[in-house]
């Protein structure tokens, strides 16, 4: 079957699971094994069908639904960039899926049946909005499917009043996003186009596209309003400063854990998808000229750079554990916006020049890699907040301490998500912030402003490592609090079951194959846009893809910068081994024994040196970057 | 490349030591004392190698590999400084990579006091995370700055002197100003050696080891001092870097010995700074480093 036809044999499958699952939902084990049954299946077409368009190239587009009256059709058309948008959206809600079996027991006063119905729909409108290719009536319908779903999902436990608020806010935000996003295509909008042998629609993406160039030459005022409500349209989603602020930190702790995956990991990705197909797959090659990219490229690399270091700072702040995740979110968008803030800013100078457009390019592989890593690291330390609130009930980071006696495989999950949201070198964060960083290091020379926006790039990267240590080394490492002991004393084991382990393990492994072999992402990037020529797109599948000699190492285009995992696995495990041999060269002997606390040991919960001491230097010094920390529950 | 890299590795395990010594032995000539034989920290470090290794709190196996970390990761950055001759491990990454391995060295004191869980420890720990947290950038500018006059990221032709651009060399002058004035916090001397040696926080996260691993920590303060001045001589001055072999490493040494006078010195005669001054005192060296960025990519 075509692409196109297994996207929506996805969504029926999806609608179909909602249906069954609202009707059997009394019981929790039952609703959750169809659900992960539904979203396991719908993620196989779905999987089938991204695959299939990376390895042969696009398939044929599908009307289902045409309203000429309207100016819309509902036609599905999956090309190599919405492949790797759908790919990410499957292995995450089958995941996330598949966590939720277990971890919906920890919510003993609610049922699921406003649960897993709305989390198959969410799953749906997401392939949607992805696959549709139109601007108006149908993007309108996914995005409703997809807003007031998730709605509900933060809203999950009504009971809390906060968890209310934050779901209003979200749906507030999103709506205006909606808004501002057809209004923008309604300026564009000039008429149906017949392409081929199709009559596309007025509000089609390809007819908005064909009808650009001459919008940009007679009036281009208009087209830089449409841009600019398209910016803020899709930055709100994405989490972008300020909009970000004003959703993202209430409704991502507020949702169930496995949802707040979703939301982190995937929902804000389809920001980040609107903003790559409208500042670059929009805009015809001709049009180039008139297109103001360097300016849009400066807006988009400025508010990405704004995005990190604001939300960084107000991140490193905070002490609840998923509010803390959350503003990280803000913060990793800050990344992908700047990686592609650069590739815009680059492109044009860069059909001049190939060095540059090498360099644009790369810039666009760092964005959209990061958008695939941050996918897998945030969901995954989602899931491992999600298992710690499960063990001990409770979000707060200063009352946890030791866990890793008792959870030592989340421990060691945490741990490999930390470092790679810091960009721990052979992680995959650090493969694609590489990226980024090459794109704006050395595309400086034609931008000018693109070095300061690495420099801060750089020092948001120390600070997310900064909040990541905290953020594991209070709860798994440092000293047991009396919170954890209680709940250890009355647990024999406080570790999560197997099947909340199974997703976190698998995920963790994409960490580390990924950081390990960054080749094979960039392969797989090459291929989307080999199979995505259309706007600039073209432009920028038309660079090749740079090889080390090493099996796995990755590289820019003219080789001025280099990054070989497996040299540097070799020479650190040889330098680990001079270590380990030089400890062994005196014979001492070990001996075990307790800390000195200067006599005050046993009674030390009073002056514990909790997650809000830390860092305490710097966050005098940061008050001015807003995002209070919530008071302690 | 692997004979100059092993080379690198062994310069540093043998060299450290005699450096730190130097160093001791020159404070307590400024202060008026006799001060230990050049060759203590030798005596040290093997005298620590015997001693009973104690292991302390909750997670034993997170100070171990905190322990091991230490040494492999500045050994790891030793292999991509050049020492007398071309950077042995260019094959392995650019300059964003010693930027990250050199944090990679703080990440295993961050968990030296994580894991021992003591009030000082996580102090100390604090400490040195907002430490890295200010430093970072100043290195990383050097390094952007030069990547932008070469145009290029790769360590040899970054490590290279290419910090001085080839009109008016404003933006390298600063940063040499900036880098020298940021070296003790680089190193980890007074007055900025707020994380380890401190009496007020009884070492901070070094307080619950002994034996080897204490050992491998001290190894890591001692070899700082030689690769940070390795990076530092790389990039502003780099000259006799490209004569035959013997002769290019005596030259490095003679700059190494000249720039530990220098760190020497200035240790001896100053107290340490409270964490608060540091950050304030860093901030403002990131600020004069934001404005060399901006006169490198106007091309001066």
């Amino acid at each position: 079957m075509t692409p196109a036809y297994a996207i929506i044999y996805a969504l029926v499958v999806c609608a179909g699971g909602a249906i069954v699952t609202l009707l059997l939902s009394k019981n929790k084990a039952v609703a959750g094994w169809l659900c992960f049954l539904a979203t396991a299946l719908s993620s196989f077409l779905a999987i089938t069908a991204a695959g299939t368009v990376l390895l042969s190239g696009p398939g044929e587009a599908i009307t289902i639904m045409e309203l000429p009256q309207l100016g819309s059709s509902l036609r599905i058309y999956i090309d190599g960039l919405s492949a790797i948008f759908i790919g990410l959206i499957a292995t995450i809600a089958v995941l996330s899926a598949f966590f939720s079996i277990s971890y919906m027991e920890h919510y003993k006063d609610y049922g699921v049946a406003r649960y897993y119905p709305y989390f198959l729909l969410f799953v749906a409108g997401m392939y949607g909005i992805v696959c549709v290719s139109d601007m108006m009536l149908f993007f309108f319908i996914f995005w409703q499917l997809m807003t007031l779903t998730s709605y509900a999902l933060v809203r999950y436990e009504y009971k809390k009043r906060e968890n209310v608020r934050a779901a209003n806010k979200y749906l507030l935000m999103m709506q205006i996003a909606c808004v501002l996003i057809m209004a923008a295509s309604a300026l564009l909008a000039q008429g149906p186009v017949t392409v081929g042998s199709e009559t596309l629609m007025k509000y089609d993406f390809e007819a908005i596209s064909h009808g650009l160039p001459g919008l940009l030459q007679s009036s281009s005022g208009v087209v830089i309003v449409a841009f600019l409500l398209y910016l803020i349209g899709f930055g709100i989603k994405a989490g972008m400063w300020p909009f970000g602020q004003m959703w993202l930190p209430a409704a991502h702790p507020a949702a169930p854990s496995p949802v707040s995956a979703l939301l982190s990991g995937v929902m804000i990705k389809t920001g980040v998808y609107g903003l790559m197909r409208s500042f670059l797959w929009l805009v015809p090659e001709q049009a180039i000229e008139s297109y103001p990219s360097a300016g849009w490229g400066l807006l988009i690399a400025a508010l990405g750079t704004i995005t990190l270091f604001i939300g960084t700072l107000q991140a490193l702040k905070q002490e609840q554990s998923k509010r803390l995740l959350a503003f990280h979110s803000i913060g990793q968008v800050g990344y992908i916006l700047l990686g592609l803030g650069a590739c815009v800013a680059l492109i044009r100078p860069g059909l001049q020049n190939e060095t540059v457009l090498g360099l644009a390019a790369i810039g666009f592989y760092g964005a959209l890699f990061h958008t695939i890593n941050h996918g897998t690291f945030k969901s995954l330390l989602f899931f491992n907040a999600g298992s710690m609130l499960y063990a001990t009930d409770t979000q707060d980071l200063n009352k946890m301490g030791g866990l890793i006696k008792f959870m030592p495989v989340t421990a060691i999950m945490t741990l490999i998500a930390s470092f790679s949201i810091a960009g721990v070198p052979l992680f995959n964060g650090f493969a694609s912030k590489w990226s980024i960083y090459v794109a704006t290091i050395l595309g400086s020379s034609v931008a000018k402003y693109l070095g300061i926006c690495a420099v801060f790039a750089i020092l948001t990267s120390a600070i997310t490592l900064a909040s990541f240590m905290k953020f594991f080394g209070v709860s798994f490492l440092s000293r047991t609090s009396s919170l954890v002991a209680e709940k250890a004393a009355r647990k024999p084991l406080l570790e999560v079951g197997w099947m909340m382990q199974i997703p976190q393990l698998i995920l963790a492994a994409l960490c580390l194959v990924f950081g390990i072999i960054p080749i094979g992402a960039y392969q797989l990037i090459a291929q989307a846009l080999h199979g995505s020529q259309q706007g600039l797109g073209a432009s920028l599948a038309k660079m090749p893809l740079a090889r080390l000699d090493g099996l796995a190492g990755i590289a820019s285009a003219d080789g001025s910068a280099l990054f070989d995992p497996l040299v540097l696995i070799m020479v650190l495990g040889i330098m680990l081994i001079i270590a380990f041999i030089i400890t062994r060269l005196g014979g001492s002997r070990k001996r075990a024994d307790e800390p000195w606390l200067c006599g005050y040991a046993q009674d030390a919960e009073q002056h514990r040196y909790g997650a809000h001491h830390l860092y305490a230097g710097v966050k005098r010094y940061i008050r001015w970057v807003g995002g209070k920390p919530k008071p302690h529950m | 490349m692997i004979i100059y890299g092993t080379f690198n590795v062994a310069l540093v395990l043998l060299g450290a030591p005699f450096f730190e010594g130097l160093l001791r032995k020159i404070t307590a000539q400024v202060q008026s004392r006799k001060g230990p034989p050049v060759l203590q920290p030798y005596f040290d470090l093997l005298k620590l190698l015997g001693k009973e290794d104690i292991e302390v709190g909750e997670n034993a196996g997170m100070q171990r590999f905190a322990a091991y970390l230490s040494l492999a990761s500045i050994l790891t950055v030793a292999t991509l400084v050049p020492m007398g001759s071309s950077v042995p491990m260019n094959a392995a990454g650019d300059s964003i990579l010693l930027i990250y391995l050199l944090t990679l060295c703080g990440i295993a004191t961050l968990f030296a006091g994580l894991a021992a869980g003591s009030l000082y420890s996580l102090v100390g720990m604090s400490r040195e995370m907002m430490a890295m947290m200010t430093l970072e950038p100043l290195l990383a500018v050097a390094l952007v700055i030069s990547s932008i006059n070469a145009g290029s990221l790769r360590l040899d032709a970054v490590l290279n002197g290419a910090v001085y651009s080839h009109s008016l060399p404003l933006s390298g002058l600063i940063m040499l100003g900036v880098m020298l004035f940021s070296l003790q916090g680089f190193v980890g001397r007074l007055p900025f050696d707020i994380t380890e040696a401190e009496t007020e926080i009884m070492e901070g996260p070094l307080l619950e080891y002994s034996g080897p691993k204490l050992a491998l920590f001290k190894y890591l303060q001692m070899a700082k001092l030689m690769v940070y001045s390795g990076i530092f001589i790389a990039l502003f001055v780099p000259w006799g870097n490209t004569l035959f072999y013997p002769v290019s490493v005596i030259i490095f040494l003679v700059k190494v010995l000249v720039l530990v006078l220098i760190i020497t010195l200035v240790a001896s005669i100053h107290p340490r700074y409270r964490i608060d001054q540091a950050i304030r005192y860093f901030a403002g060296m990131f600020i004069v480093s934001i404005g060399a960025l901006i006169l490198a990519v106007w091309g001066y």
